[in-house]
């Protein structure tokens, strides 16, 4: 079981604003005006917006996901990168056209140094010999060493 | 503006601007969007220039009561933003 969560990145590729509001569950981010406010105030500096699908493998978008990158890249009056990570694997996207939906993969060369945060933050089972048959008190204290560094 | 209309606040195209003339506050948001891609489509929202097809599909009507701050009804268009696997 994992939660969806999200970041709106900036043109240095680091995080502006970690998306996570209290409604959201595991299939789905709900409509945020407070998101929507948030990335109209760094529309000069945003490059994009990330956000966690359950499960593992390599994830894809659907169609509320292309919807609403279309919306909101109407709205800014500019293209976006979009990235979707699953557990393990993680996808670019960008407006290939030249349909308004057309969105494909991108290099994805790096992953970004947030990504794992957003793992975290997604609240996924962490994987790795330390979280074979972890209890949860295990599970949090990775996660904290994720987030935080080992102390 | 009268008390049932309301100023329509439009964000399109990496613009912002309202539309010059007020409308009423309850109308659907089928026509509010109507409205506004019509004024959008013929230049007529100060501080929007559109290149091409408006297209609205996506974007969602949001109302603000007056206040005692902004003593007016407010309509704001914004993109939808919701995600999903």
């Amino acid at each position: 079981m994992s939660i969806e969560a999200g970041v709106l990145v900036d043109l240095d590729c680091e995080p502006i604003h970690w998306h996570l509001p209290r409604d959201r569950n595991t299939g789905a981010l709900p409509d945020s005006r407070q998101l929507w406010d948030i990335i109209w105030e760094n529309r000069e500096r945003v490059l994009g917006f990330a956000h966690s699908h359950p499960g593992s493998g390599l994830p894809g978008p659907s169609h509320e996901d292309v919807t609403t990158f279309a919306a909101i890249e109407a709205a800014l009056g500019k293209r976006l990168v979009w990235w979707i990570t699953s557990a393990d694997n993680f996808v670019e996207l960008c407006w290939v056209g030249p349909h308004k939906l057309a969105y494909g993969r991108g290099p994805a060369m790096y992953e970004p140094t947030w990504m794992q945060r957003l793992r975290v933050e997604s609240e996924y089972l962490i994987s790795g010999p330390r979280a074979v048959q972890a209890d949860d008190d295990t599970q949090d204290q990775i996660r904290k060493e994720v987030l935080y560094g080992s102390e | 503006m009268e008390a049932n209309e309301a100023r329509v606040n439009v964000t399109y195209a990496g613009g912002n601007g309202d539309l010059p003339d007020p409308v009423s506050f309850d109308a659907a948001d089928g026509d509010v969007k109507g409205w506004i891609a019509e004024a959008l489509t013929g230049g007529g929202v100060p501080g929007i220039t559109v290149n091409g097809a408006v297209d609205l599909t996506d974007f969602v009507v949001d109302r603000f009561a007056a206040t005692d701050v902004r003593p007016y009804n407010l309509i704001q268009l914004r993109p939808k933003t919701p995600f999903g696997a």
